[in-house]
């Protein structure tokens, strides 16, 4: 457990590095998001794809530095995603986000997975193929039916994986997405309050908008999503430091919502800001530290850490 | 499975009244043990040793094998296929077995075989009444037809009407068995049960019982069966120990006594009976499930006052007990005013998140599909997680079932079902008038097929229902007869009926002692007060559903225009539908689309004033009504949610923010607690919702605390990081 916990304190320190470091190199760096909506197969469902794509359209356009690209209805074709992510593997650098998602339904025939599209449908191995070849980093939110049988193909170290399903057996139409996209409208989604949406706080909160969904209609859940960011094993339906996934979720910014990355931006504020940086550290220690130590001197820590983070943040907002 | 143990007595058969399907070999063994003698399980033993499989299935069974008895059965039923007898038999014993459904699978395939074989028909009679099903009678009446000289037909007919309080009935029926067989058991049993439910200490009845079998348990047992549907548990039990003294073998009123001591919150010695009963061989669902439900009580919370009992399970305790707490408290000091009776003990609530665990309370009851159910001082219920969102009113519920406890108290348990069952339901609209029944299709239907039940036999509509939804209906009809008395008496008449039925008065005394009339006279005058508030949704019932869908259908073509024209045209013809897809939110849902939020709010406030439960819609109207700067009603529509559902985090935090606003910071405190309480996925938010509501209480060490909590979650949290330096400042 201690291991565990030294492991998962570095990588929380590291996270804030690169938080900064990518709001730092906001000018250089840009996130693609590109969009796919697949067939509906009935007009309900060809709508509410439809719908849930030009959403997240909105949202996504609305971020800094963000080149946004959907395709829905009868241009989502094989031809046009295989075009599009051929511009990407040109386009982008190694410092570059892409955020991929697939909306609609999958199947699974026991080997490979395919994303139902107008014409020949993609397969997982098609798609890997295809991702390997960008060098952006990457975050897929595979939210069909049936997504959960495209880990194994689409794993890859240093990949973010979120799938709406747990196997490619879950074949039923899928509701995550539609939390994914509330997740990024609502601040509480944003558990930390950093005024970044991470990869990782919008899994966790489309997860537990599903699994909540399925418990009110008192209906057997058809739909178990994981997150797989290691680059190995199952995936995860609760990303910890323990089972050693969500760390590069957790750091990989897919929105922003408010003025973190022009702070990040004046030079007059980067002594604060590393003041800052040094206090949250502080607090991640002793947060991973807690089990060990007595409630009331870890109170008493935290409680003067975060009043000289408030103060820092106080000095950083004048 | 509560009927089972009355039912498996009448398949004790002497020689003399033999039913034509149990083969000769077997029947003198079955005197043996119609007379109590010992040696009738030497006499079964023998029996397997035959080489007929038809003797040797008897021996089997008579023996308490029922594995071995199964095999035999299924081999001689290969073996005879065209001969109902040994369905019938195998029947039976599926039915001693706890297993009705193949039992009554068998008695089907019997009567296919020979239509007008009576001891099929009997074995349907015996399938129907042990699941309280309407059909009893009229099954036990054709198995006469065809033998006329049937008396276990008779004994299920007498059986039934007295579970229907119909006494005269019951008694013709039980005679006419023993004018057949003058050693009928259980007619006798039945006999001497009506006596003892009388409160007599003895009955020749019973005596006589003893002098023909005094091991004959079973004639306690059907009188405690009695006792308990009769709500009367204490005496019921009482009776069960008796069985249990003259016959300690009777794993099945073992069991029975387990089940019902859990019910009175006695469940030490509950716990004991059941698991002797299961190691004796007694596994059937109700003692297994029992077991289990007890096991499960470590999982409970139990909270104390001097007055009430809360018992909550762990994993939503701490979200529910200050609502039901409050609603408990608030019910009790009502009911106390109102019936000016002071309950002798605690109530106990028990409050189940799994329906499962919460049907195992309810298992042998007749009429109760439902919600709660109360035992005397032992209330269980349906937690709010058990059911679909705003498929109920918990705290509606809660209230009815609270208004049981005094009518069973304050009675002595002897006031009749239909009377308490009115008396709740009316209460719920007293309470508020949004909680209580609406005029359901089901009552609808009944009313204009003029199925509603004479007062006088209102009874049978929840002990054995002759249409799908007459327990339904009859809760309907019950609620309004306390109405309309109510209204035209005064509620103090309902009072002293109350009183009345204490003083073992039966309804139609009641009602010729309270409201001088026969109660054929108090029929006409109810339908005539009811018939007019109801007849026009009863005549446009039909052209209602047919248009209802036609506004569905604009609705869902996003013709707006037209579903709001034909909606305004349909609505007030049963104005007091709302369940899904009611017109009033066709209507809120069109007008929003037309940007007319003025109106849809209207339609919406309709819904939720007549009893709209639809937490969606509410958190709708909630918002609605913020956006228009009503927060005090936006809030009463949020409290309003929290007496229907209290699972929904945003509704949570939505009325913790107009508490907030409306300088209601206890409230604002409480829903931001429920918040935390569960788990949201911004705990930060929560946290600092809740430091700000300590902080207007002036309650500051506790805000400062939560402050922090918020900021462990969250450290970069600008407000709470704000509010922390404010609150440090004041240190």
């Amino acid at each position: 457990m201690a291991a565990a916990q030294k492991v998962g304190c570095d990588l929380k320190r590291l996270s804030y590095v690169a938080l900064l470091l990518m709001a730092a190199s906001a000018l250089r760096a840009e996130t693609y998001y590109f969009t796919i909506a697949g067939l509906g197969g009935e007009q309900e469902y060809e709508q509410r794809f439809t719908g849930w794509a030009s959403d997240l359209e909105k949202i996504f356009k609305s971020e800094p530095a963000s080149q946004v690209t959907t395709l829905s209805g009868a241009q989502a074709t094989r031809a046009n995603i295989q075009a599009k992510l051929s511009d990407l593997a040109k386009q982008t650098k190694a410092e570059d986000h892409l955020v991929l998602l697939l909306i609609g339904h999958g199947s699974f025939d026991e080997s490979d997975y395919k994303f139902n599209i107008p014409g020949p449908d993609l397969t997982a191995s098609e798609l890997a193929s295809l991702l390997d070849k960008i060098p952006a980093q990457q975050a897929i939110f595979d939210m069909t039916s049936a997504s959960g049988g495209a880990i194994a193909t689409l794993q890859k170290p240093k990949r973010i994986l979120i799938t709406a399903t747990k196997a490619g057996t879950e074949k039923n139409a899928t509701v995550f997405a539609r939390y994914f996209i509330e997740g990024l409208r609502d601040p509480a989604a944003d558990a930390d309050k950093n005024e970044i949406i991470t990869a990782l706080e919008a899994f966790r909160y489309a997860e537990g908008k599903t699994a909540k969904f399925y418990e009110e209609a008192k209906r057997l859940s058809t739909e178990h999503a994981l997150l797989e960011d290691a680059g190995k094993g199952e995936g995860v339906k609760a990303p910890t430091v323990e089972n050693g996934e969500g760390l590069l979720a957790g750091r990989f910014a897919l929105l922003h919502t408010g003025s973190a990355v022009a702070m990040a931006k004046d030079p007059e504020k980067q002594k604060l800001l590393k003041q800052k940086e040094d206090i949250e550290e502080k607090i991640d220690e002793l947060k991973y530290r807690k089990a060990s130590l007595p409630v009331a001197d870890y109170r008493q820590q935290l409680t003067k850490l975060l009043v000289d983070l408030a103060q820092t943040q106080e000095a950083l907002d004048k | 499975m509560k009927r089972l143990l009355p039912l498996v007595l009448l398949s004790i058969l002497p020689i003399l009244a033999q039913a034509p399907a149990t083969p000769p070999e077997a029947l003198q063994c079955e005197a043996l043990r119609h007379k109590g003698d010992p040696n009738a399980r030497a006499c079964y033993q023998r029996l397997i040793r035959s080489s007929d499989p038809a003797v040797m299935a008897e021996g089997f069974w008579g023996t308490g094998d029922f594995r071995s008895a199964n095999d035999a059965f299924r081999a001689l039923v290969k073996l005879r296929d065209k001969d109902p007898a040994p369905r019938v038999r195998w029947g039976r014993m599926y039915l001693e077995h706890w297993q009705a459904s193949e039992a009554s699978g068998l008695f089907g395939e019997a009567v296919k075989l020979k239509e007008d074989y009576a001891p099929a028909l009997l074995g349907l009679a015996l399938v129907s009444g042990e699941q309280f099903e309407g059909g009893a009678i009229k099954n036990a009446e054709k198995a006469l037809k065809a033998d006329p000289k049937l008396y276990e037909a008779y004994e299920v007919i007498a059986r039934v009407h007295l579970e229907d309080a119909n006494r005269p009935k019951a008694s013709e029926a039980a005679h006419k068995a023993l004018e057949i067989y003058p050693e009928a058991l259980d007619a006798m049993a039945l006999l001497g049960t009506m006596d003892l439910l009388d409160d007599k200490t003895d009955s020749p009845w019973m005596t006589k019982v003893m002098q023909i079998n005094p091991h004959y348990g079973e004639a306690h047992a059907i009188a405690a069966h009695f006792f308990i549907i009769n709500r009367r548990y204490d005496e019921g039990i009482a009776q069960y120990r008796k069985a249990l003294e003259l016959d300690p073998s009777l794993n099945g009123a073992r069991s029975d006594m387990g089940v019902n001591l859990m019910r009175l919150g006695l469940e030490d010695e509950a716990r004991k009976q059941l698991e002797t009963a299961y190691n004796a061989g007694y596994q059937n669902p109700e003692t297994v499930n029992s077991l289990r439900l007890l096991d499960s009580y470590k999982n409970y919370d139990t909270f104390r006052t001097p007055t009430t009992i809360l018992r909550l399970n762990k994993k939503e305790s701490a979200l529910l007990r200050p609502y039901f707490q409050a609603e408990f408290d608030r019910a009790l000091a009502t009911y106390e005013k109102k019936y000016h009776y002071k309950l002798k003990q605690p109530v106990q609530i028990e409050v189940y998140p799994d329906h499962e665990d919460f049907a195992v309370r309810t298992l042998g009851m007749p009429g109760l599909g439902a919600l709660g159910v109360t035992f005397g001082y032992v209330v269980a219920m349906d937690s709010p997680s058990a059911r679909k969102p705003g498929q109920w009113h918990w705290a509606s519920t809660m209230w009815h079932e609270l208004s049981h406890v005094y009518a069973l108290e304050m009675t002595n348990f002897r006031v009749p079902r239909w009377f308490t069952e009115g008396l709740a339901v009316y209460e719920e609209t007293a309470a508020a008038p949004d909680w209580g029944d609406r005029l359901d299709p089901g009552a609808i239907n009944a009313l204009k097929e003029k199925k509603l039940l004479p007062i006088a036999d209102l009874d049978r509509g929840f002990m054995h229902p002759t249409y799908g939804d007459q327990v339904i209906v009859s809760y309907f009809q019950g609620g309004k007869i306390c109405s309309y008395i109510a209204e035209k008496w005064g509620y103090d008449k309902l009072i002293a009926m109350l009183h009345d039925f204490g003083n073992k008065m039966d309804t139609p005394q009641v009602i010729q002692e309270e409201l001088g009339m026969k109660p054929e006279e108090f029929d006409k005058l109810f339908m005539a007060w009811l018939e007019p508030q109801t007849k026009k949704t009863v005549e446009n019932y039909d052209e209602w559903r047919k248009r209802v869908r036609i506004v569905s259908g604009f609705v869902k073509e996003k013709n707006w225009d037209a579903a709001i024209h034909e909606g305004e045209a349909i609505r007030d013809m049963y104005t007091e539908y709302v369940e899904m897809g009611s017109v009033y939110q066709f209507l809120a849902q069109s007008w929003i689309a037309k940007g007319d939020k003025a109106r849809a709010t209207a339609e919406l406030e309709r819904y939720s004033k007549i009893g709209g439960r639809d937490p969606q819609t509410l958190k709708q109207l909630a918002e609605l009504l913020q956006e228009q700067g009503r927060k005090k009603e936006s809030a009463a529509v949020l409290e309003r949610l929290n007496l229907i559902y209290l699972e929904d985090d945003q509704a949570h935090s939505r009325l913790g923010a107009l508490s907030m606003d409306l300088g209601n910071a206890k409230i604002a405190a409480r829903e931001y607690q429920a918040v935390l309480n569960l788990k949201p996925v911004d705990p930060a938010a929560a946290h600092m919702g809740l430091a700000t509501a300590y902080k207007a209480q002036n309650r500051l060490n506790d805000a400062r605390e939560e402050v922090i909590s918020a900021l462990e979650a969250a450290p970069g949290y600008k407000p709470a990081q704000k509010l922390l330096l404010e609150l440090s400042g004041k240190e």
